[in-house]
């Protein structure tokens, strides 16, 4: 199992308009194609997961994550913020990177926890900050993950 | 989609939260070393929250939730192509075809959780 098999490049923004973290979730949402209500339910979820500590992990990345019910199978989606955005994140810095990363209460192949370790070391790798800043479309991104290989 | 059905939604992914972080290590781990999360807060928050909407569901709605809940521990499961996925019987096609899907607080004939209709 790679990252890269989790992530297309309809999921892929690198310019997200919205100017408030709340604006970003919910842009990053729809990147998923869920319905309105199913959207909306998500949004409070992933509200409530922020309201017990900021998925800001520093450096400029963040994860918003949980498990709902409205989704059938692991979902996740990556988004820029050029100019970034404040996410109360642990070191306070603005958030210029998000990966979302949504699964189903039970799944069969149990792949929440690892996508959500994977995504944490690939931001985490010194190199990738700064080239995700640099890449000029989402087929950039998807060759990124690739040659992380993780 | 039926309100009520959008609360108990809401209730069973809080719980789903809950458990994971009583009930994982890998998900307590990973919340606290890398969000730096404190469980103990984490979770009275979550309680207080899951009582919150529990509350705000009707009389009649709260009751057979607490009768499932007690019963059959989660309490609202996806029909996922035309199965309940709470005890794995087929739904009657009418109702997993529904076109207005999830307008209706429904359950499953056989485990008598409520449903909630996904593609």
């Amino acid at each position: 199992m790679e990252l890269r098999e989790f992530f297309s490049e309809s999921v892929v923004e690198l310019d997200l308009k919205g100017e408030s973290k709340d604006e970003v979730i919910k842009e990053m949402i729809a990147l998923l194609g869920l319905d309105e209500k199913s959207e909306g339910i998500l949004y409070k979820m992933l509200k409530r997961r922020e309201n017990l500590g900021s998925t800001g992990i520093g450096k400029g990345i963040a994860i918003p994550h949980c498990r709902s019910l409205v989704v059938n199978r692991l979902r996740v989606a990556f988004g820029r913020k050029a100019s970034g955005v404040d996410f109360k994140s642990i070191d306070e810095q603005p958030v210029r990177h998000i990966f979302l990363i949504v699964a189903p209460p039970l799944e069969v192949s149990n792949q929440y926890l690892p996508v959500l370790g994977k995504i944490a070391q690939f931001a985490r790798e010194p190199d990738v900050p700064e080239r995700l800043n640099a890449m000029q479309s989402p087929r950039e991104f998807l060759a990124l993950l690739e040659e992380k290989n993780l | 989609m039926h309100a009520q059905l959008q609360i108990l939604l809401e209730i069973q992914d809080l719980k789903t939260q809950r458990r994971e972080l009583l009930e994982t290590p890998g998900e307590r781990d990973m919340e606290e070393q890398v969000f730096h999360v404190s469980i103990d807060d984490a979770l009275a928050k979550l309680e207080e929250k899951i009582r919150e909407m529990e509350d705000s569901l009707s009389a009649q709605v709260r009751g057979r939730y607490q009768r499932l809940a007690g019963r059959r521990g989660r309490v609202v499961v996806p029909v996922i192509r035309g199965t309940c996925y709470g005890c794995f019987v087929s739904v009657p096609t009418s109702l997993a075809s529904d076109a207005e899907r999830n307008q209706d607080l429904r359950s499953c004939e056989n485990c008598g959780r409520f449903l909630y209709l996904i593609d």
